[in-house]
């Protein structure tokens, strides 16, 4: 009799101890950090030292879409966004990660909160027409999804500065380009909140949660 | 995985005395396999069912058939639009100078057995004849 009792304590022990873990996990403590360079500056405050972190922002942009138009950092006003780097010829991780990126715009599809970037890093041979194709042959359609082109310093320096993306030229790369197979978690505030490898299922997935819980952020 | 396939193939060969055609056949579609993995997964898929209209299935394809031209498109890549399983595709493959013809054997051998109707290897030989055919064109 004893020792079954043990045995319940322990058993109901453990229970509470699962329960606490869960409910720990509700509190709020999963914030997306966010993530870059910052800076501070000091400043007074009513006769107050008081130091105020700078995040590193994406700076405005304004580059052509796969139906022609110009798009500026005006559509991803007020939206979550996720991005990303290829180009259409790209034999190696591209053709991976539009596979992974599909199962992102499925998840997200009709949401207006989530929008995906895809820049290409060959501008000269993706232009729009050809972006269109690309996109059309994905099987995507919509505004939801937008593949841009514009200079390709433009699309090198945001790569590189703004979105911590390596983007460059490279004879040596199979297929001529160098770049990451990073999807890029963007919040409202243009802060980068995630990094996700693109090129596996995991971080595909992890994306997927992570823009769900940035989605959460927003609704409080 | 892999190691786990090459095990058993190698347990295989010890406890059954196999002809050389079985062993080669074995050996060609095991490598295939991990050439496959490696260079023509990205975009066909691992499972060789393509990717939406941008990249054409293998499986059920007539021109894996044609030996002679998967020798081709892997070597020199292709462009122009083709019609596979009904649907049509329209956007070059790039070439893939880097595979020698043994290699190119083993993935034609893989990807015949595994969606074509084969049950035995390709030679090195039919390769072999088929680039040389293949450049002078
Ligand atoms: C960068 C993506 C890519 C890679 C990597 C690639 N292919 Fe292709 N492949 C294509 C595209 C695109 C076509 C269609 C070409 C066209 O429309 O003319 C094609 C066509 C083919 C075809 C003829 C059409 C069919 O479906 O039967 C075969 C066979 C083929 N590829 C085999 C291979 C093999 C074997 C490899 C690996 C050595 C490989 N490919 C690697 C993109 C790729």
């Amino acid at each position: 009799m004893r020792s079954f009792l043990n045995i319940g304590y322990n058993k109901l022990f453990a229970f509470f101890v699962v329960l606490g873990l869960l409910s720990a996990c509700d509190g709020g403590n999963k914030k997306l950090p966010i993530l870059g360079e910052r800076d501070w500056v000091t400043k007074t405050v009513d006769g107050k030292e008081v130091t105020d972190t700078i995040y590193n922002v994406i700076p405005p942009f304004s580059f052509t879409n796969q139906y022609g138009d110009t798009v500026t950092e005006k559509i991803v006003e007020n939206k979550i966004y996720v991005t990303d780097f290829f180009f259409t010829t790209c034999p190696t991780i591209c053709p991976v990660m539009k596979r992974q990126m599909v199962k992102v715009f499925k998840e997200f599809k009709d949401n207006p909160d989530v929008m995906i970037l895809s820049h290409t890093i060959d501008p000269e041979h993706d232009t729009p027409q050809v972006l269109n194709k690309f996109a059309k042959d994905l099987g995507v359609e919509g505004k939801q999804w937008q593949f841009l082109t514009g200079p390709k310093e433009k699309i090198y320096e945001i790569g590189q500065k703004s979105y911590l993306s390596a983007a460059q030229e490279d004879k040596t790369a199979e297929g001529g380009f160098l770049h990451s197979g990073a999807f890029i978690l963007i919040d409202k505030e243009k802060h980068i909140r995630g990094m996700y490898d693109g090129t596996t299922e995991e971080g595909t997935q992890k994306l997927i949660q992570g823009i769900k819980s940035l989605l959460e952020e927003y609704k409080k | 995985m892999i190691k786990k396939l090459i095990f058993a193939l190698s347990a295989l060969t010890i406890f059954s005395c196999q002809s050389e055609q079985e062993l080669k056949t074995e050996q060609y579609f095991a490598e295939g396999y991990q050439i496959y993995t490696m260079n023509c997964a990205n975009c066909h898929q691992a499972d060789g069912k393509g990717m939406a209209n941008l990249y054409p299935p293998l499986d059920g394809s007539k021109i894996i058939r044609d030996k002679a031209a998967m020798a081709c498109i892997m070597r020199y890549g292709m462009k122009g639009t083709i019609t596979v399983n009904g649907k049509p595709f329209n956007r070059p493959m790039p070439a893939n100078a880097k595979l020698q013809e043994l290699e190119i054997a083993e993935v034609i051998t893989y990807v015949n057995m595994k969606w074509g109707k084969d049950s035995t290897y390709t030679p090195i030989a039919t390769v072999t004849a088929a680039l040389t055919a293949c450049k002078e064109h």
